[in-house]
């Protein structure tokens, strides 16, 4: 009942502080673990590189992909200032259904890692501020 | 605008911007279909006019099931407003005509108003997005721009600036509107057209949807309190 309440108060009594300063944004990459080391950390859906005009019409109607990537972005936001089960699970469980069956060989385990990107000064900055514990391929 | 006239008026748009989203967890990401598919069929009921109040409290019965099952909003602002827009509605249907309904209903208004001066008030503090900056670096690192292209605009200082400062400005002085019918008219029209930039160039569909879905309790409002 209680975690209800907290849920639904949000909703109620909004705080509406959009963009009040732009914090360090997650990316989200992945790498297959060998011999118990990541190999080669990759983006888990990269956006692309360009998008037509008619394209972002469309989207106002049908935005599936995108919208789950916003929400990648909470689950990543909400595992780095409390890790709970629930959010590392969501993320595996979107790495390991994007992977094809052939990336993934028998007994190999897939890893993700949080990079939060930031400006420092008139640098862009990058830290990594979670690494996930390494989960089997087929283990949806 | 009447009461009754706007409150219809604001299902039926909620019961739309339902209908989209679920579809897009139904036929496009296949995550929880069926959890979806439910809230479709109760927001199909809703714009057909079956059932209404009983389909809005259905609703909400499956905002408590969604919430749990994302541990909070799927789509942060927007479902929040969405469910606020769908609470809000509800509360008019079932409480007792007249004064305590149009306060709920009243309620919606007053915090669509807030969505939009607090959003200012946060930002012309901010020396950041005062010199264009903060904006420049939503394109720069940000999660949101939908290309890889758009991050160029990040390196257009003045530009930045100069987008800044009318969002600023339109947000902060939004709730004056509702003291002149045509001046509403017109903020929400500025709105709208600012909700659909950013569903463009952020990828932040669902919030234009909703947001259109919360307008008509500010039309009923203004017709209450309005001086002209």
């Amino acid at each position: 009942m209680l975690r209800t309440l907290s849920l639904i108060l949000p909703v109620l009594v909004p705080s509406w502080r959009f963009f009040k300063s732009v914090e360090p944004s997650p990316r989200v990459q992945w790498a297959l673990v060998a011999d118990g080391s990541p190999t080669d950390w990759r983006e888990f859906r990269p956006g692309p590189a360009v998008v037509t005009p008619f394209e972002m019409l469309m989207r106002l109607f049908w935005n599936p992909a995108r919208n789950d990537a916003l929400f990648l972005v909470s689950l990543a936001e909400r595992i780095v200032q409390n890790p709970t089960p629930h959010s590392i699970n969501e993320v595996n469980k979107r790495i390991l259904a994007d992977l094809a069956p052939d990336q993934v060989s028998t007994g190999q385990s897939v890893q993700f890692r949080l990079v939060f990107v930031s400006r420092n000064g008139e640098a862009r900055s990058e830290e990594v501020l979670y690494v996930s514990e390494p989960v089997k391929g087929g283990a949806k | 605008m009447s009461f009754d006239l706007a409150l219809r008026a604001s299902e039926i748009l909620l019961a739309l911007a339902f209908i989209q989203s679920s579809a897009e967890h139904v036929f496009g990401t296949r995550d929880a279909p069926l959890l979806f598919a439910v809230r479709g069929v109760l927001a199909v009921l809703v714009l057909f006019n079956i059932a209404v109040p009983w389909a809005l409290i259905g609703l909400c019965l499956h905002s408590v099931v969604a919430l749990h099952r994302y541990q909070g909003p799927y789509n942060g602002g927007s479902d929040r407003m969405g469910l606020l827009v769908l609470y809000c509605v509800t509360l008019a249907h079932v409480l007792p005509a007249g004064l305590i309904s149009e306060t709920a209903f009243g309620y919606l208004g007053i915090q669509v108003v807030m969505s939009y001066f607090i959003s200012g008030k946060v930002k012309i503090v901010n020396p950041d997005w005062r010199s264009g900056r903060a904006l420049a670096d939503v394109f720069a690192f940000s999660a949101y721009p939908v290309s890889e292209r758009l991050r160029d605009l990040a390196n257009r200082p003045r530009q930045m600036m100069l987008a800044s400062w009318p969002v600023i400005g339109f947000e902060l002085v939004f709730p004056i509107s509702l003291l002149w019918a045509p001046a509403l008219v017109l903020a929400l029209t500025i709105a709208f057209a600012f909700h659909l930039a950013n569903a463009c160039l952020f990828g932040l569909n669902r919030f234009v949807w909703v947001w259109v879905a919360s307008y008509p309790s500010l039309l009923w409002i203004q017709g209450r309190i309005g001086l002209f």
